[in-house]
C-alpha cells in the first residue's frame, strides 16, 4: 500500500472524507499511478548511450553568416575507448603538454588524471545537463 | 561492430549539395596495402616512444568499435556539413 492511499483511508477514518469520496480519490490516484502487476520488478530507466552537445545561434546582423547550429552525438562507449588511448600517451609527452597548457593559462596537469577516474566521472554522466541560455546563443550539453 | 557506412554531406553556400556514402569494409580492402605499411610505421612508433604496440592496437580498435552512432553536424547559415557514421 502507498503512502497516498495509506493518506485517503486514514482520512476517511478520521471523518474527515466520505466512503465515496475515499473512493473517488482512490480510482483517481490508481489512473495517476498505475501498480505493476505482483511480482514485477520496477523498470530500470534505460542507460544513456551518447553525449549530445546541441549549440544554437543567431545572426548578430555584424556581417555574420547567418544562424548557426552544431549538433554533436557521440557515444559514450567513444569516450571509454579516446581516454583508453589517451592513457597510452607516454609521460614525457604529457609533461611537455602540462607545460603548454600552463603557459597558455590552462593549470591543468594532465598525468593526474587516470583511466579509473575518468571511467567514474563517465558512468555520472547521464545525470549530465548543461544548459546555457543567452538572448542569440542556446548551449546544452545532454545524455540520452 | 565496426563501422559499415560513413556518410558525409555538404551543402555550399549556392544551395548545392554533396552527399557521400562510404562503405567503410570495401575502403578498407582496397586501402589495405596502405593500412599494412601505416600498421608498420604504427609499430616502429610505439617502439621508439616505448609504448606498448599491443595496448596501442588494443586502444585504436576500441575507438573503431565504439565509433557507430557519432554524428556531427555543423550549420553556419546556408552552409552545412554532416558527418555520420553507422
Amino acid at each position: 500500500m502507498n503512502e497516498q492511499r495509506r493518506q485517503i483511508l486514514q482520512m476517511l477514518a478520521d471523518g474527515k472524507i466520505t466512503a465515496d469520496e475515499a473512493e473517488r480519490l482512490i480510482d483517481a490516484l490508481e489512473r495517476e499511478l498505475p501498480e505493476s502487476p505482483p511480482g514485477a520488478t520496477p523498470r530500470l530507466k534505460a542507460r544513456p548511450r551518447y553525449l549530445r552537445v546541441v549549440v544554437n545561434w543567431e545572426d548578430d546582423d555584424s556581417g555574420g553568416d547567418g544562424p548557426g547550429r552544431v549538433n554533436i552525438r557521440v557515444p559514450l562507449q567513444l569516450l571509454r575507448a579516446g581516454v583508453r588511448l589517451a592513457s597510452l600517451i607516454p609521460p614525457q609527452a604529457l609533461t611537455k603538454v602540462n607545460a603548454e597548457l600552463n603557459r597558455s593559462g590552462v593549470p591543468v596537469d594532465l598525468t593526474q588524471l587516470k583511466p579509473q577516474h575518468i571511467e567514474d566521472l563517465i558512468e555520472q554522466l547521464d545525470e549530465l545537463t548543461v544548459d546555457v541560455d543567452q538572448p542569440d546563443t542556446k548551449v546544452q550539453v545532454f545524455c540520452e | 561492430m565496426i563501422p559499415q557506412l560513413v556518410t558525409v554531406r555538404h551543402r555550399r553556400p549556392d544551395g548545392r549539395q554533396l552527399r557521400l556514402h562510404v562503405p567503410v569494409l570495401p575502403v578498407l580492402l582496397v586501402l589495405a596495402p596502405l593500412l599494412l605499411l601505416a600498421l608498420l610505421a604504427g609499430l616502429v612508433t610505439c617502439l621508439i616512444f616505448r609504448v606498448s604496440p599491443v595496448d596501442a592496437l588494443r586502444g585504436t580498435g576500441h575507438v573503431l568499435w565504439a565509433l557507430p552512432g557519432a554524428r556531427f553536424e555543423i550549420e553556419q547559415g546556408r552552409t552545412a556539413l554532416s558527418v555520420s557514421v553507422r
